[in-house]
């Protein structure tokens, strides 16, 4: 990384300049914040506290909750009391009547004031006994067949009498049952009478009234539409979702990540129909996978068996061999990134098909069946992630728990002004969430698109690029700060350069993620010219704003050049800086200059 | 699972099934004649079809096991073989009935299963075995009691 030292103020959107993606290739990353180009879609500024920012209030539109148990409590009583206003019943009833309904109040309403009767009759609420003795000092138990004085013989709303004990045997083994006991009716074959928690309390042992009252709350949320318990193992917090929404992504208070609808772990851009293909596939290809991909990779130098064990892609052998490499594709370090003038390149599939990197290794050439190389390149680009995601949060949690005091105390800051490393850290565990998933979609995306392929692999591969910018200055550049020697440069560059990356990174993934759940959509609206249109998404996808945006879009769609020093590969439509007479991509000669 | 192998009734239990005994003696369900036995936990019970019926003039026997927390828990009530060709009841005597299972409240009676039981053969309009009869009796063979069996009532005309 070598651009720290433009970086002025992470504060200041507008000095956060250039490079952070492009490096010096030709897509340049401005801030500026003139309103020309209102193409929409990839647009964004980098600007967050900016209100009118698109990516910021879509951001903050939540259209889901996370509820605490205490939360669900308090929802579940407020439902309880409008049932029990509204329809002039008692609160118990009113939750009977809500459980039966699913816990919808507009559905209660509806059958209510359509057929009061018919759905007292179906839930079991009774207006008056159905049997009735006036003058009885004892009476006979229904179940035990034995007579009790009055004091020990109790009646749902029907009247039918049965013993205190039998009564406590009848609950006691329905909620040993299970949830069902939520349905309970009187014991009396041709009686329906429900059950309610009242009558459940002055009966039953402390612990049943306790498992009764936690199944009451779980049906709250299993029997509800709109709401799930969040599948994290362990936790104990449920999300109650706006139905009808679009963006099924919703985040738990306990930080797991999880589709609403599938609630499989949180997948956009990739649809919940192909992330079940995806989990399908790997688990019938898991047995072939295994002996591939062995946790550790001999170095490319050296050949001594590497494991890897930090989070970002860029390995260093240990000394004495100090090579340093990419995790990925095994090639130099020095290959990647900006500082060659070089790309990265390592997502692509038929690059690394192309290069030969496939032959060079002995296990590679025993996978002869085409398909199942391309499998593993893809999952093995998707499981890396996944593994590099448990590391960040592993990290994130050191991060929090160790290194952050740690760090307040050697640079003299409080630890609120540490927050942007915390927020560094959510960024990547959130960035390799989006990028696993993006190998899914690669991997499914259509195979004669050759034009939404090439810009979906420029675009994952800007994105990978990116975030391994921020994990690395996250993961090894704080180390400086940490150790015992006085740091190479002073901390608030640190500071500047780690928020910078962050909300870069930040931005650039909320846009591959719409761009990605749109289809690509802008390869396709154009049709013929779509080698112009990609150009185009490029140039919005990077900083969209910009008069360079403009006047690209203003050039009309037969131009693959356009007069702001750039020009579009007709091959691959790589956007190339104008002085370049061959692609930097593909090496195809510039045409139409 | 035997009566041998079945806890032994608990106090309840014996208490409300001398109950039942002494009502059913004073006030027998008219088609059925409880076999006297000293056991308490196994009832055997002689059931004659009802006249006018399809089966008027047989006669079946039908076991009743009681369990340790009866009636909390339903009994598990079979014919002994040759049970009656019946849609719902099955060669090796297993019956579909919804109050044997789920439906069972412990403020049913042997005499109301009783008279469940006789409703249903007696509204019977044909004499034959219910459709997965076969497959069924195959999968009970290692002595598996009916209450094991996840029961699907699909059918409440008969």
């Amino acid at each position: 990384m070598d651009s720290e030292d433009d970086m002025h103020d992470a504060n200041d959107a507008e000095s956060m300049d250039d490079d952070y993606y492009s490096g010096d290739t030709a897509v340049e990353y401005s801030e500026d914040d003139d309103d020309g180009d209102d193409d929409g879609d990839y647009e964004f500024d980098n600007d967050s506290v900016d209100s009118d920012d698109v990516s910021t209030s879509r951001r903050q539109q939540k259209n889901y909750i996370a509820l605490k148990e205490a939360d669900i409590r308090q929802h579940q009583e407020n439902e309880i009391t409008t049932i029990s206003t509204v329809l002039s019943i008692s609160r118990v009833d009113a939750s009977i009547l809500l459980r039966h309904y699913h816990w919808s109040v507009s559905n209660v309403h509806e059958v209510w004031f359509a057929d009061e009767d018919r759905v007292r009759k179906a839930v079991g609420l009774l207006e008056r006994p159905v049997v009735r003795f006036p003058n009885a000092k004892e009476l006979t138990c229904g179940i035990c067949f034995e007579s009790f004085p009055l004091d020990r013989i109790s009646s749902a709303a029907c009247g039918h009498p049965f013993c205190n004990l039998c009564w406590r045997a009848y609950m006691s083994t329905s909620i040993d049952g299970g949830p069902g006991c939520l349905m309970l009716r009187c014991p009396d074959p041709s009686c329906g009478a429900a059950i309610g928690q009242d009558m459940i309390n002055l009966l039953v042992s402390e612990e049943d009234k306790e498992k009764y009252a936690r199944y009451l709350l779980r049906s709250y949320i299993e029997d509800n539409r709109k709401t799930k318990w969040c599948p994290a193992p362990g936790c104990e917090y449920a999300v109650e979702f706006v139905v009808g929404s679009e963006n099924y992504d919703v985040s738990c208070l306990c930080s797991y990540g999880f589709c609403w609808n599938c609630t499989e772990e949180a997948h956009r851009p990739v649809d919940c129909g192909t992330v079940a293909k995806w989990i399908m596939k790997n688990s019938a290809e898991s047995e072939n996978m295994n002996w591939i991909l062995a946790n550790s990779k001999p170095c490319p130098k050296c050949k001594r068996p590497i494991e890897k064990n930090q989070g970002c892609m860029h390995m260093t052998c240990t000394p004495p061999c100090k090579f340093e490499f990419c995790w990925l594709c095994l090639g130099a370090w020095s290959d990647h990134g900006e500082r060659t003038g070089g790309f990265y390149a390592c997502n692509r599939y038929e690059a690394a098909k192309q290069e030969g990197a496939y032959d060079e290794t002995e296990r590679r050439r025993e996978m002869a069946k085409n398909s199942l190389e391309r499998y593993t390149h893809y999952y093995e680009r998707w499981a890396t992630n996944q593994s590099s995601r448990q590391k960040a949060l592993a990290d994130l949690h050191q991060m929090q728990t160790v290194n952050l005091e740690k760090l307040s105390d050697k640079q003299s800051q409080p630890e609120s002004q540490l927050k942007f490393i915390t927020e560094a850290w959510l960024q990547i565990v959130e960035c390799r969430r989006v990028l696993k998933w993006t190998y899914a979609y690669g991997y499914y995306l259509p195979e004669p698109e050759q034009a939404k392929r090439q810009f979906f692999e420029y675009l994952q591969g800007e994105a990978e690029a990116g975030l391994e910018r921020l994990h690395q200055c996250a993961e090894k550049d704080v180390q400086a700060y940490l150790g015992a020697e006085p740091p190479p440069t002073d901390f608030n560059d640190f500071r500047t350069k780690l928020a910078g990356l962050t909300s870069v990174t930040r931005n650039y993934f909320e846009n591959l993620v719409r761009a990605l759940e749109n289809g690509l959509s802008d390869v396709d609206s154009q049709g013929a010219s779509s080698k112009t249109a990609t150009a185009k998404s490029v140039a919005a996808f990077g900083k969209g704003k910009s008069g360079r945006g403009k006047s690209s879009r203003a050039g009309g769609p037969s131009k693959n050049s356009d007069d702001h020093g750039f020009w579009t590969c007709d091959q691959c439509t790589y956007f190339n800086t104008r002085s370049l007479p061959t692609c930097e991509m593909c090496h195809q000669p510039r045409r139409n200059a | 699972m035997g009566p041998t192998q079945r806890d032994a009734l608990s106090k309840i239990a014996c208490n409300r099934l001398q109950k039942e005994l002494v009502e059913w003696q004073v006030n027998p369900p008219s088609g059925f004649k409880h076999k006297v036995t000293d056991n308490l936990q196994r009832w055997v019970i002689e059931v004659n079809g009802a006249p006018g019926t399809l089966y008027a003039g047989e006669t079946y026997q039908l076991q009743v096991d009681f369990p340790e927390h009866y009636p909390m828990e339903a009994p598990q009530v079979i014919f002994v073989p040759p049970a009656p060709l019946h849609p719902h009841i099955y060669s090796n005597g297993h019956i579909c009935l919804d109050i044997l299972y789920d439906s069972w409240s412990p403020a049913m009676t042997v005499s109301s299963i009783c008279i469940s039981i006789l409703s249903m053969l007696s509204s019977s309009p044909v004499k034959q075995r219910p459709a997965d009869n076969d497959r069924y009796v195959k999968n009970c063979k290692n002595g598996r009691s009916p209450k094991e069996t996840r029961w699907w009532f699909h059918d409440d005309k008969v």
